[in-house]
């Protein structure tokens, strides 16, 4: 299982005033981040239902590194939707370099690649937190990630996630609510497909941010 | 045990009390048992066949187990089967745990993944397990070699359809490097089984590990790839026992 919530920020300024935000709460450097993100669904003949796998390759490592990843369906019940957290299902596996012509090779076709350019931080908050900052880019050319451009150009994507059984995903949905409340001068994360706009807070708070490298309490 | 085998033995293996696995992966032949035509394979063959590697100092150290699955394709129009692979196996081994095996062999492709791969096909739900192959016994420890000896079974039966023998080189990880000590080795060991004039033998068939992508230095995925092509080869067997039979 996966917590997460999402945020879009138009304003470049306000990512640096968040990288330094981040740092300050984190209290782990940043790691930097570059994602090429393969979408495979499957042909129209394989399996009684569609189905979509995401192959990303790490390309901030010497050596390229695979990860599978199946994302599933959203919790549903009553009062799912009083939770401010998106909680959703996902396998990840770790895989040699074949992957994308296994896949292929077994009736999988491309539906669209990204590559994911920023930073992320790793940390333990009453969870094991991941934040990332990252622009969301677009390839002209198959598998060109050299020759990424931003799909939504000035744009960067916040994304605060967090793994969670279904025994503990409550104490997780907390753990990430009561993170995302240190950034809200700065910003508001929603679920994810839940549009924010920009917290009229945020440009003196990233000014704040910004005159003393984060020294200032919000 | 001759003395003429312990001589030869001795130039062979090293009775080194302090032996330790490579720090790189060891790296292994695997053999299937070919019975003599109009025989079959039995549970007497797979007794006589641990008799003979502990008469030649194999020490027993534990069970072992490997798994070997046939997927099939979910299609909603079977008639276009063709379009997709004929054979796709995954494969656990005991020595990787935590890891996942996947071998399409007419694509010649091999995939090392964490276990978790197996979760993702099951919600994928694309391909579906038809059928699984439990390759199991005793290992052995003799000197700088390591034997597993293993029937194989379907995994809901105790149906014997096959018997593998995995021979292990501890010190070496280079498949050319290790050629001519792995055929000394096999040869001592085909003079000590013979003498039990059992209805069949071991065969090894080397599979072109370098149509895998896969290099010089053993690996795991090596291993995956040795088992793919040793199940087809003892189906084909089989096959070949009851056309005889028919």
């Amino acid at each position: 299982m996966c917590c997460s919530r999402n945020y879009r920020d138009t304003d470049l300024q306000y990512v640096e005033a968040l990288e330094i935000l981040l740092q300050g709460l984190c209290g782990v450097n940043k790691e930097r981040l570059r994602v090429h993100e393969i979408c495979l669904k499957s042909g129209p003949n394989l399996g009684f239902v569609a189905s979509e796998v995401r192959l990303l390759c790490d390309l901030e490592q010497s050596e390229p590194t695979w990860t599978v990843k199946h994302v599933g369906g959203a919790l549903r019940g009553a009062g799912v939707e009083q939770i401010s957290v998106l909680v959703r299902s996902m396998v990840e596996s770790k895989a040699s370099k074949n992957v994308l012509r296994l896949f292929y090779a077994l009736g999988y076709k491309l539906d669209h690649e990204l590559l994911r350019v920023g930073i992320t931080f790793h940390f333990q908050r009453g969870a094991q937190i991941t934040v990332t900052v990252s622009s969301v880019n677009k390839m002209l050319k198959l598998h060109a990630t050299d020759e990424a451009v931003p799909v939504t150009p000035g744009i960067q994507l916040v994304e605060v996630t967090a793994p969670a059984t279904s025994e503990n995903y409550n104490e997780v949905v907390a753990a990430v609510s009561s993170f995302c409340e240190y950034l809200a001068p700065l910003l508001h994360l929603s679920k994810p497909g839940v549009s924010t706009g920009v917290v009229p807070t945020a440009a003196a708070a990233a000014a704040s941010l910004m005159s003393d490298g984060g020294g200032t309490t919000l | 045990m001759s003395v003429v085998y312990c001589h030869i033995f001795r130039r062979l293996i090293s009775y080194n009390p302090y032996r330790k696995k490579s720090t790189t992966m060891p790296l292994k032949r695997v053999f299937f048992w070919q019975p003599n035509a109009g025989s079959t394979v039995n549970s007497q063959i797979l007794n006589e066949v641990s008799q003979c590697v502990e008469s030649i100092n194999g020490v027993k150290e534990g069970r072992w187990k490997a798994t070997l699955t046939f997927y099939k394709p979910m299609l909603r129009d079977q008639a276009l089967s063709a379009e997709f692979p004929r054979e796709f196996i995954g494969i656990s081994l005991p020595e990787q745990p935590n890891k996942y095996y996947f071998v399409l062999r007419f694509n010649k492709i091999v995939l090392e993944s964490d276990s978790s791969i197996q979760l993702i096909m099951e919600k994928l739900q694309s391909y579906k397990s038809r059928v699984a192959l439990n390759f199991e016994g005793f290992q052995y420890q003799l000197g700088d070699f390591q034997l597993r000896v293993g029937k194989v079974v379907p995994s809901h039966s105790e149906n014997l359809r096959g018997i593998v023998m995995e021979v292990e080189y501890l010190p070496i990880s280079s498949l050319e490097k290790s050629k001519q000590i792995m055929e000394e080795f096999f040869d001592i060991w085909q003079d000590a089984i013979s003498k039990r004039s059992l209805p069949g033998r071991f065969i090894h068939i080397e599979p072109d590990f370098s149509d895998y992508g896969l290099a010089d230095h053993y690996t795991s995925q090596h291993t995956a790839v040795q088992y793919t092509h040793v199940t087809s080869q003892l189906i084909a067997s089989v096959q070949a026992v009851q056309t005889g039979r028919n």
